[in-house]
C-alpha cells in the first residue's frame, strides 16, 4: 500500500499525477503534499488520477478539501484520468456535478 | 543498590571462572530484576565497573577511564530509556481514555430499532475500528411514518465519531420535519457546513415510509444509493438520488423521490462499507448483494441482515476495511 | 556555604566549558561517576539548548553546602525568544524529542528538580537542583 505525487509546471499550468492507493494510511501525506501547493489567483491545476487503483472515501476528502481551497484562492482544479470506479465514485456523492472531471476515455480522446 | 552491587558481583565472577550456559541464564534473570527495579543503563555499566574492580584488582586503572566513557554514553540512552517508559504509560492512559470514549459513544449513538407490527424492520451496524463512523436514526410516529437515515462519515476513529453526535442531534432537532427527506438533508448540511472543516463530510440517505399508504419517500446525500426489491416483478431497481455530500457547499439542494411498495417488497439502505470489495474488486459487490437478498428473502429483516454480514465477511475473507452498516425493511 | 562560578555561552566550545565546570563542582561537592556524567549531561542539553535557540546566555554552577544537606544548582540564564508554553516543554513527547529523550524533560529526569521562568521576548531562566545522597 503505497501512494505518490509529484508535480510539473508547464505553460502556466500545474501538473500533478497521483499514483497508488489513497486509503486512510495514506490519506495524510496526499493532505501534506496538497497542502503545500502554493495557489496564485488564476492558476489552474490538473490532478492526473489515471495510476491511482484505490481510493476511499477519505481521499476524497480531501480532493474536496483541495478543491475549495483553489475556489477561495481562485484557483482552478481539474481530476482528469478517472477510472469507472472513480468515476462512480465521483458521481454518488454529487461531486460530479460540483467539480471538474474528466474521466480516463476522454484523455485518451484528446490525446 | 548496594545488595544488587554484589549480586551482581558474585553472578559475574562466577561467569568468570566458567563460562556455562547456566551461569548466562543466571544474568538473564538477574537483568529481569534491574529492569523491574528500574535501574538505568548508566548504572549497570557502573555496577559492572565496580564488579571488575574487585574480581581483578590487578587491572585497575586499565579500564576504568574506558567504563567511565561508557557511562558518559549510556546517560543518554538512560535518558531516551526513560522516556519510553514515560511514554508508554501515557499511552496507556490514552487507551483508558479512548476505552471510555468508545463507551460513550456506544451509549450515545445507540440506534434502537423500532418494532411495529404492521412492517418488518432490521439493522447491523460493525464499526471496522474501536468507533463506529456508521449511524442509523429511526423515527416513528406510532404505526402511520418510519423514518430512518443511515449515514457514513468521511474519515474514521475519534474525529468521525464527534462529527457523528452533531449529525444526531441535527436529526434530533428535526423530528418536526421528519416526513420531508430533502428539508431534513438541507438543513443538516448547512449544520454540518458551518460546524466541521473541509475535509469532513457525511454522506447520509434519508427515507420515509408512509406506512399506511406504502409510500417510501428519499433523498440522498452523496450516499450509497439503496435497493429496492420489487415481489412483483422480481426484480431490483437502484434508488439514486441527485444530491451533494453533506458539509461540502452551505446551500445544497437535495431532490425528492418517492416509490411505492407492495406487499413483500424489500428496502436495502447501506453504507460503502458493505458495497466496497477493496480486497476482491474482481468480484462485483452489488450483484452478491442482491442474489444473497433473494435467496434469503424469506426470511425476517434483522436475519436477512445477519446473513449478508456473515456471507460479506466470508467472502473477503473477513477482510473488511471499513465499517459496515445495512438496514432492511420488508413491507 | 555556597559557591558559585560560571560560564558564559557565546560559541558551541562554550558548551564544553560548562560542561567541565559542572563536572569538576559536582566531583568536589562528592558525586560519584553516575552522577557526575548525569549533572554533566544535564549542563550540555541547557548549554546546548541557549546555543540553539537564544545564541547566547549564561550557565552558572553552585555549590551549596550546609549542615542538612550538600548540593549543586544550575540555573541557565538567557534573553533569548522565551517560552510560550512552559508546560509542553518538559511533558514527554515524540514531537518534542524526536524519540531521543533529550531536551528539557531529560534535564528533569536527570536532576532532582527543575524550574524553569520564562517570558516571551524577554528570557528564559531554568534553574535544576541535584542533592548529594
Amino acid at each position: 500500500m503505497d501512494m505518490m505525487i509529484h508535480f510539473k509546471e508547464m505553460d502556466n499550468k500545474l501538473y500533478g499525477f497521483v499514483e497508488g492507493e489513497i486509503d486512510t494510511f495514506t490519506a495524510s501525506r496526499l493532505r501534506e503534499e496538497l497542502e503545500a501547493v502554493k495557489i496564485t489567483e488564476g492558476l489552474e491545476i490538473e490532478l492526473n488520477l489515471s495510476k491511482v487503483n484505490y481510493m476511499d472515501s477519505t481521499g476524497l476528502g480531501i480532493f474536496v478539501a483541495f478543491y475549495k481551497r483553489a475556489l477561495r484562492e481562485n484557483g482552478k482544479v481539474k481530476l482528469v484520468g478517472l477510472s469507472n470506479r472513480l468515476q462512480r465514485l465521483f458521481e454518488i456523492t454529487g461531486l460530479s456535478d460540483l467539480m471538474d472531471i474528466e474521466t480516463d476515455k476522454k484523455v485518451e480522446l484528446r490525446k | 543498590m548496594k545488595q544488587l552491587e554484589s549480586q551482581y558481583e558474585k553472578i559475574l565472577s562466577d561467569y568468570m571462572f566458567d563460562q556455562s550456559e547456566k551461569n548466562l541464564y543466571i544474568a538473564q534473570n538477574f537483568t529481569r530484576q534491574l529492569i523491574q527495579k528500574n535501574i538505568s543503563p548508566e548504572d549497570v555499566v557502573n555496577i559492572h565497573k565496580n564488579a571488575v574492580g574487585k574480581i581483578f584488582p590487578d587491572r585497575v586503572g586499565e579500564d576504568q577511564p574506558a567504563y567511565d566513557f561508557l557511562i558518559e554514553v549510556m546517560v543518554h540512552y538512560g535518558m531516551a530509556h526513560r522516556e519510553h517508559q514515560s511514554l508508554l504509560q501515557i499511552q496507556a492512559e490514552y487507551e483508558m481514555e479512548m476505552k471510555i470514549a468508545t463507551n460513550i459513544q456506544k451509549t450515545l449513538l445507540k440506534t434502537v430499532v423500532p418494532q411495529l407490527s404492521s412492517i418488518d424492520i432490521g439493522m447491523i451496524s460493525i464499526p471496522f475500528r474501536k468507533m463506529n463512523g456508521d449511524y442509523v436514526h429511526f423515527l416513528h410516529d406510532r404505526e402511520d411514518y418510519l423514518s430512518v437515515a443511515v449515514t457514513d462519515v468521511v474519515g474514521k476513529g475519534v474525529p468521525a465519531a464527534l462529527c457523528m453526535s452533531m449529525v444526531k442531534y441535527g436529526l434530533e432537532t428535526l423530528e418536526y420535519a421528519y416526513k420531508d427527506p430533502s428539508y431534513v438533508l438541507e438543513v443538516i448540511n448547512r449544520v454540518i457546513e458551518k460546524g466541521v472543516d473541509d475535509s469532513m463530510f457525511v454522506s447520509m440517505f434519508y427515507g420515509c415510509l408512509d406506512i399506511q399508504n406504502s409510500i417510501f419517500s428519499y433523498a440522498s446525500a452523496g450516499h450509497e444509493p439503496a435497493l429496492h426489491y420489487s415481489a412483483k416483478q422480481g426484480k431490483f431497481f437502484s434508488l439514486e438520488a441527485k444530491g451533494l455530500l453533506l458539509g461540502v457547499l452551505s446551500e445544497s439542494k437535495y431532490s425528492y423521490n418517492e416509490i411505492f411498495l407492495e406487499d413483500k417488497d424489500i428496502v436495502v439502505m447501506m453504507t460503502d462499507g458493505v458495497t466496497e470489495f477493496r480486497s476482491r474488486e474482481d468480484l462485483n459487490s452489488r450483484e452478491i448483494i442482491t442474489s444473497l437478498i433473494v435467496e434469503n428473502k424469506h426470511v425476517s429483516a434483522q436475519q436477512l441482515c445477519n446473513i449478508l454480514y456473515k456471507q460479506i465477511e466470508k467472502i473477503l475473507d473477513f477482510k473488511l476495511s471499513d465499517d459496515f452498516t445495512v438496514v432492511i425493511i420488508k413491507n | 556555604m555556597t559557591f558559585k562560578s560560571s560560564v558564559e555561552i557565546i560559541t558551541e566550545w562554550d558548551i564544553v566549558a560548562a560542561r567541565q565546570l559542572g563536572r569538576d563542582e559536582a566531583k568536589a561537592l562528592g558525586f560519584g561517576i553516575v552522577d557526575q556524567a548525569r549533572i554533566t549531561t544535564a549542563i550540555s542539553e541547557l548549554a546546548r539548548n541557549i546555543y540553539l535557540y537564544a545564541r547566547v546566555g549564561v550557565i552558572e554552577v553552585e555549590k551549596v553546602e550546609t549542615d542538612v544537606e550538600k548540593k549543586i544548582v544550575v540555573i541557565a540564564t538567557d534573553q533569548g525568544p522565551g517560552i510560550k508554553d512552559v508546560r509542553q516543554v518538559i511533558e514527554d513527547g515524540y514531537s518534542t524529542s524526536g524519540g531521543l529523550g533529550a531536551g528539557l524533560p531529560g534535564v528533569n529526569r536527570l536532576m532532582d528538580s527543575m524550574v524553569i521562568q520564562s517570558v516571551v521576548g524577554e528570557g528564559t531562566t531554568i534553574r535544576a537542583e541535584k542533592r548529594l545522597r
